[in-house]
């Protein structure tokens, strides 16, 4: 409860060296942001294990948008194993990195500048055990972001719950019990629908409209036919007040659902990027694969070359971009502009989305 | 890319810090400021202003003649910093790294003063020895170190009054501004332990901010390791 409450909130976690279970000198080294949520999650996904656990400084601010905003790069990393101390206590220096992060945090200078050798996690903490198993392997299908069930029922709580509260306010204000539990019910059930839809129809661009008034227009109805049922006071003010919250719902979650998803694009970003391979400079590296958490790019065995497989997954994130040591991948604007990698590496997301806070190195 | 309006819109904002950090002193942090300049700069002395934020410290060393350099670890912060009007005399200089990054970028005993102000507060217990330790090696023999940070009161039923005496200006600054600032637990304790000489309360503002002055042992060998 506390937690979802807290969802939205940036909270931090003390930052450093955090034991779970009883490590030892060849335990594996975890790197993870601190976002107090974040934390506790990491220490339930690995409870009955022994690892080292480096809390870094992401502004108590989950992982990914820690990273996309600026405020979770390889320089907090590195502080962290600096100053954790965490070279005295293990014999190997293998450290994860959580793979979320790769829009922000360069893995090779992090390499560059402790020694150590960063690699990628899972996408989700969860399958962390999972990749422990195969002694630090991360399997393909672990590295692309899930939307499940408890992630979909999470967001409609975090959006409902404050609407159905002022929705059935404002209903109690202008009607009466019956008003208030139809508007809040009616909020609820537009957020709900909305959040089952994510991925199954279209929810970004001018096609969220289409979406947002077919399932805004359902809601009403089904309230409208409930509320006739039950009470024999429904009159046509109570209809436009379910109009009214309806409209407001579907108003509200237009205004960045997918970018609440880890599917979409932020629909508050101007500018639309295609991410763009230059062949010939590709030396199968193969970091830009590791880091994709659509699944966009895979690696060709035969010509020793990575590949796009699935362009229209892109959701711009910019991270194989970032990790790339050739420079071979890059995006391009819908005008046709080209934008460079080092570009890339030095700005961040501000709050619509754009790329406009410069970061130096 | 998966952007939380809400978290967005409270995270901290370097925009609003300047005004956030006046409003819960009651404009006296510009005192201290000037007070960590006027001991810390001299006409072409080298500077290390450490977790530099929006660069007030930094410029007003610049202003006594001095060639600084400002270090943070926010890109944000150091954005609005470099937005400043550079002072008509001295210079700065501003670098994105981490506290623990400094001795990747300058050589030992590259300095002849290093500045800290309202930033050991903002790191880990780690970091902030870290920090000193490394700022040590980067100050030449009998170099100063200037900091200046919120402190609490000893005493566990002081400490509460004051946070409570405290809580609607922090509260009101928060909400407006998003910026809060913690305090460091014994400034003088924790210079002293990274190994400086002559550490002294230089001077209080208020009851909540404290400034701290110590010098690197003269001779080289210095070593605080």
């Amino acid at each position: 409860m506390r937690d979802l409450l807290l969802r939205l909130f940036p909270h931090r976690h003390p930052t450093g060296l955090v034991e779970i279970g009883a490590p030892g000198r060849e335990s594996p080294v975890i790197v993870t942001g601190n976002y107090t949520l974040t934390v506790r999650r990491m220490k339930r996904a690995l409870r009955g294990r022994d690892v080292h656990l480096l809390v870094a400084d992401s502004g108590g601010i989950n992982v990914w948008c820690a990273a996309g905003g600026g405020h979770f790069t390889h320089h907090d990393v590195v502080s962290v194993i600096r100053t954790s101390g965490i070279s005295d206590l293990v014999d190997h220096r293998r450290v994860m990195l959580p793979q979320l992060g790769a829009t922000g945090i360069e893995r090779r200078y992090v390499a560059d500048k402790t020694g150590w050798d960063p690699h990628w996690g899972p996408a989700h903490l969860e399958d962390l055990p999972h990749v422990l198993d195969r002694a630090g392997r991360v399997p393909v299908a672990d590295r692309k972001v899930r939307f499940g069930l408890r992630d979909r029922a999470e967001m409609i709580t975090v959006w409902a719950l404050p609407m159905a509260l002022i929705g059935g306010g404002i209903g109690l204000a202008f009607g009466g019990p019956a008003q208030a539990a139809a508007v809040a019910l009616t909020m609820v059930a537009i957020t709900c629908a909305v959040f089952a839809l994510v991925g199954r129809v279209p929810l970004s661009g001018p096609g969220r409209f289409v979406t947002l008034g077919v399932v805004a227009s359902v809601a009403v109805g089904g309230a409208w036919v409930a509320m006739e049922a039950v009470t024999t006071t429904f009159s046509s003010r109570d209809a436009v007040l379910l109009g009214v919250a309806a409209t407001a719902t579907a108003g509200l979650l237009a205004v960045d659902l997918p970018g609440t998803t880890p599917w979409y694009p932020s629909a508050m970003a101007k500018d639309a990027f295609t991410v763009e391979l230059l062949s010939e400079s590709c030396t199968g590296a193969a970091d830009c694969v590791t880091v994709c958490p659509r699944g966009v790019l895979r690696m060709n065995g035969v010509i020793r070359k990575v590949e796009i497989v699935d362009p229209d997954s892109c959701i711009q994130c910019g991270a194989c971009i970032v990790q790339c040591p050739e420079n071979a991948l890059r995006f391009r604007r819908a005008d046709g502009r080209v934008v460079e990698p080092e570009t890339i590496r030095t700005t961040r997301l501000n709050l619509l989305g754009s790329r406009t806070i410069e970061v130096s190195h | 890319m998966s952007s939380y309006v809400l978290m967005k819109i409270l995270e901290s904002s370097p925009e609003r810090y300047d005004r956030g950090i006046r409003m819960l002193n009651g404009g006296k942090v510009d005192a201290v400021y000037e007070a960590i300049a006027d001991i810390a700069a001299r006409p072409g002395g080298r500077v290390l202003d450490i977790g530099c934020g929006t660069g007030n410290v930094s410029i007003a060393c610049a202003q006594r003649g001095a060639e600084v350099t400002g270090v943070d670890i926010d890109a944000g912060m150091l954005e609005v910093a470099r937005s400043k009007p550079p002072p008509p005399i001295g210079s700065v200089e501003f670098v994105q790294a981490a506290a623990a990054e400094l001795e990747d970028h300058f050589a030992p005993e590259s300095f002849d003063s290093v500045v800290s102000c309202l930033a050991l507060s903002e790191m880990s217990p780690d970091e902030r020895s870290y920090a000193l330790r490394a700022a040590h090696r980067l100050l030449r023999p009998d170099g100063r170190l200037v900091i200046a940070d919120e402190v609490l009161p000893a005493g566990r039923f002081r400490r509460l009054a004051h946070r409570l005496a405290r809580f609607p200006s922090v509260t009101i600054t928060w909400l407006l501004t998003q910026t809060t600032t913690r305090a460091v637990p014994d400034p003088v304790e924790l210079v002293m332990a990274a190994g400086y000489q002559h550490v002294e309360m230089a001077e209080r503002f208020g009851r909540t901010l404290m400034m701290v002055s110590a010098r690197r042992p003269p001779g080289p060998g210095g070593s605080n390791a």
